[in-house]
């Protein structure tokens, strides 16, 4: 008969980290109250809210060609995708045609702008994992390439503004297809950089592989989306589930991980950027050479018909979501955005407890969150 | 040991290439022209005098309401010298406000402001915000003096309303009946 | 000796010392930011001076001006020894590293012995910072860094102590813990060849004793933000930096004598014989060029690694590097009891590198904690506690 020792003979007590609003590992002003027993993480409270600023409501006041500004500052690190949800919804409440150029032009875009998104996601959580800035520095010059050439097409480097109800707002320059082959060029020597400092490293995976394992049951059951919820092994991809635009014509792969760990969250996205090439050179084969780029028959202040409309599109990040109900009129009655992140860092908790603190910063950072996304 | 030696031969490589760094202010980038610094407005060189009749449609849409405009008769039309009747008398914009959404250059019926493309319209720092709200002499020089040499004004597709856009077609038109 | 007095020639070697420590430090400093800065695709700092170079004297005159800062519940003699008791062991342990055949301060008879003995102390300072900072993250880090520093103590010393064993003394016997006879001993071939293992193993002890990537945990920036030296602020944590860079040139120098051949080779004794001064340069260049290596790998490491979690890092000391230092150790003492020739050595210490090598690939593979899944109780509303 074994002899079981006592559960706890020694008094202990729990202490509370407080990993604040300004922390340089949370991504954003985000605020994680951990009960720690050791260095096990026994409860986590997340405490959002910090970077709420009226997104649903201010657009009530808005004209359509107003609120496309108000999408870009939600995620922006995928401005394009969120301006393309955007312009869905109102174009099937008003029964758009969208030209094919137009078309064209938003799926390399997006696709650009997906890859400048899982960019930046690689140089964080590299930095998270405990790379000396390296991982950034390799990420953002390429990312700095990206942003030059949307500052080519756009004006913009950031906020772009550009995709408009019907279309898009002007046409691209005339070096466009050249430009956009260089971009692609120096973002395939990015990601091999990065893949080889980061898949095979022996020390990241000693900090990656079998870190909070989530299954496809979990994942569906919390609510989670894009390269979260791929990674665990279901195979949902809104591209391919409910193909928008033209992406119907397109070809290319959904990866998918196995565990639903984090090494394999951050194998799908490395993945998905190569995907995401070869979208953006099948896109810069067909694209028609001349053409309109705005529906027709629009005038300057859109009316929309009274109706309800849910868009949703693949983001970087997930699912994102643009609910708009209208009662005629050029303003919107209600605007509502369902944002990828705020339901992905639902699930932390459930994530965290039972792993080490350095380990709850890495799951935080796996997720990938915008929080102008999580508190609109 | 594969991985530790695969990272650091991926580091030592990057470390032969040129390094990406422009150091500003010693060096600057090359700006694009499209590139979307804050607006500006135009200057008619030959009628003298501003294309903005301050008709305040670009204060409408603008999204963060950060422009304030007035107008006033025209003493040039009186005189025969001008075909705008109305002309602009004030016109403020709070570049604190601006978010630079290039939507005011697109909804402008005479063409008459524009996303000003140089370092100069980028490189703002002051040290009051009140010296952020500029009148309009501050808007007008960079086209007056000639600092604003290409400013993107392509035509901005049917979503463009311009009066261009139309002076373009006539004068297209009027071509191609002389032509015929 | 200088001037035939003991006292003369003994300060004016301090002297050096005093002056060429804080030299390098500030050299390596800057040449720290430029490699990295390179290997991440950028330029370093370039605006103070020409090409940047006097960067670190800026921020030497900076950290000098500092307001010291000093937290008014803090240990007093805890807190402001801390720094002293971190900094002048690692100096006093230059002492007896000698950088050229003659240019040494005191060569000891136990000169490794001696390395070893004092660069253990600045243990001590740490768990003083950290406890006499009376602020909870830097008692995380203190406690951390004495566990880690602690743990990877035991291999250095015992892959250091193995190659003392069989080095080749002057009297042609084996085992001195003299350095200037170990390199003397390396005229042929350098231990590397025959002690691969007992390199790796320092190597790996190494960067973890300079809380170098990937075994910084104590230092971590992005978590446990600054670790033990969080509270220090101006001089006091320039010298913990002053710290950190000379014990970085004690193992690289130690690492180019004691592994590489030092001064000793290749090929200058053939050299000499034909023109001393020559023969002096070249055991410079040598010299310089094997620390260098060190150095850069050092460097490298810090830019292409990531960060090891506390108890990975405690694993792979107690049950991957300690067990190998052992089997280095039991090698040794056969060859040098059976006087089995060199070679010998070499095959086997090989073997066991590859014998390392796939235990580390085997453990990195599979998660190294089972996470049971906890059942997680629901919320009743949500307090936020602080």
């Amino acid at each position: 008969m074994a002899v079981q020792p006592p559960e706890r003979e020694l008094e202990t007590l729990d202490l509370y980290i407080n990993v604040g609003p300004q922390h340089p590992a949370t991504h954003g002003v985000f605020r994680m109250v951990l009960t720690v027993d050791g260095e096990v993480v026994e409860d986590c409270d997340p405490v959002i809210g910090y970077m709420h600023r009226g997104n649903e409501k201010l657009p009530e006041n808005c004209d359509y060609r107003q609120i496309i500004g108000y999408h870009d500052r939600t995620d922006y690190l995928a401005q394009f995708n969120t301006e393309w949800t955007y312009c869905l919804a109102v174009e099937k409440l008003m029964g758009l045609e969208v030209p094919e150029r137009a078309e064209y032009i938003r799926v390399i875009l997006g696709e650009l702008n997906r890859i400048a998104s899982h960019l930046m996601f690689m140089g964080a959580f590299g930095t998270d994992v405990g790379f000396f800035g390296t991982s950034f520095m390799y990420t953002f010059r390429e990312r700095e390439t990206i942003q030059d050439f949307f500052e080519a097409v756009t004006g913009e480097r950031m906020m772009y503004n550009y995709f408009r109800p019907g279309g898009v707002a002007w046409d691209v320059p005339d070096d466009f297809e050249e430009h956009a082959r260089y971009v692609l060029d120096r973002v395939r020597t990015a990601i091999d950089d990065i893949d080889g400092i980061m898949t095979e490293n022996e020390v990241f995976l000693a900090r990656c592989r079998g870190l909070s394992p989530v299954t496809p049951e979990q994942a569906i059951n919390w609510g989670f989306s894009g390269p979260m919820l791929r990674a665990t092994g279901v195979k949902h991809d809104l591209r391919r589930a409910e193909p928008y635009s033209i992406y119907d014509r397109f070809d290319f792969e959904i990866p998918v991980g196995t565990q639903g760990d984090v090494y394999d969250r951050y194998l799908v996205r490395l993945e998905e950027m190569r995907q995401s090439i070869r979208i953006v050179d099948q896109a810069l084969r067909q694209m028609p050479k001349n053409g309109p780029i705005m529906a027709s028959g629009l005038k300057r202040t859109i009316r929309v018909p009274p109706g309800e409309v849910y868009a949703r599109t693949e983001s970087p990040r997930g699912e994102y979501g643009v609910y708009i109900v209208s009662k005629g009129g050029d303003k919107p009655w209600r605007h509502k955005v369902r944002a990828a992140s705020f339901c992905n860092l639902s699930a932390l908790r459930n994530m965290v407890v039972g792993n080490y603190v350095a380990d709850a910063i890495i799951i935080l950072g796996s997720i990938d969150i915008v929080l102008c996304e999580v508190d609109r | 040991m594969l991985g530790i030696l695969r990272a650091l031969g991926t580091v030592v490589s990057a470390a032969l290439r040129k390094p990406a760094t422009v150091q500003y202010p010693t060096e600057k980038k090359q700006l694009p022209h499209r590139a979307r610094g804050f607006p500006t407005l135009l200057w008619d060189f030959e009628r003298d005098e501003p294309f903005c009749t301050g008709c305040q449609v670009c204060a409408r849409y603008c999204p963060t309401d950060c422009m304030t405009v007035t107008m006033r008769d025209n003493p040039k039309y009186a005189e025969g010298k001008s075909p705008r009747r109305k002309i602009v008398d004030k016109f403020f914009i709070d570049y604190a406000r601006c978010m630079r959404c290039d939507i005011c250059v697109e909804v402008c019926n005479f063409d008459a402001i524009v996303m000003d493309n140089t370092w100069r319209s980028v490189e703002l720092s002051r040290y009051d915000r009140q010296e952020l709200v500029m009148d309009l002499d501050a808007l007008l020089k960079p086209s007056r003096t000639g600092q604003l040499k290409d400013p993107f004004r392509d035509a901005m597709g049917v979503a463009h309303h311009g009066w261009a856009p139309r002076k373009a077609e006539e004068e297209k038109e009027k071509v191609a009946a002389a032509e015929e | 000796m200088i001037g035939n007095n003991p006292w003369l020639d003994g300060i004016l070697r301090l002297l050096v010392v005093a002056v060429a420590v804080p030299l390098s430090v500030i050299v390596l400093n800057y040449l720290e930011r430029k490699v990295i800065g390179r290997v991440q695709n950028r330029l370093g700092p370039m605006r103070v001076g020409p090409y940047g170079t006097l960067q670190s004297v800026a921020d030497t005159i900076k950290l000098l001006t500092k307001e010291d800062v000093r937290p008014s519940t803090a240990d007093q003699w805890s807190f402001e020894l801390a720094p002293y008791v971190v900094v002048v062991p690692t100096i006093v342990a230059l002492v007896t590293v000698p950088i050229m055949p003659d240019l040494f301060i005191r060569n000891l008879g136990l000169g490794l012995f001696f390395i070893v003995a004092v660069s253990t102390v600045p243990i001590v300072g740490f768990v003083m910072a950290g406890w006499g900072s009376d602020n909870r993250y830097a008692l995380l880090g203190a406690m951390r860094s004495a566990a880690q520093l602690i743990s990877y103590e035991v291999p250095l010393i015992l892959a250091v102590v193995a190659v003392a064993m069989v080095a080749h003394t002057a009297d042609g016997g084996r085992g001195t813990l003299n350095l200037t006879e170990i390199v003397d001993g390396q005229d042929k071939v350098p231990y590397i060849f025959w002690q691969s293992l007992a390199f790796f193993i320092f190597t790996v002890a190494g960067l973890a004793e300079l809380y170098r990537h990937p075994f910084d945990i104590p230092v971590a920036e992005s978590e446990v933000v600054g670790g033990p030296f969080v509270e220090y602020s101006g001089m006091r944590w320039a010298m913990f930096q002053l710290g950190e860079y000379v014990s970085l040139v004690l193992i690289s120098l130690l690492g180019a004598l004691v592994f590489l051949g030092g001064w000793n080779w290749p090929l200058v004794n053939e050299l000499a014989e034909r023109n001393a001064v020559a023969g002096t340069a070249l055991q410079a260049v040598l010299m310089l060029g094997k620390t260098s290596f060190f150095i850069l790998f050092f460097f490298l490491m810090r830019a292409a690694m990531p960060r090891l979690r506390v108890d990975q890092l405690m694993a792979f000391s107690w049950q991957v590097l300690l067990p190998l230092s052992f089997y280095q150790i039991i090698v040794n003492g056969l060859v040098v009891v059976y006087g089995w020739p060199d070679v010998v050595l070499g095959v086997l210490s090989g073997l066991g590198l590859l014998a390392g090598s796939a235990l580390t690939y085997r453990a990195v593979r599979k998660p190294t904690m089972v996470r049971r899944p906890r059942p997680v109780a629901a919320r009743q509303g949500s307090e936020v506690k602080v």
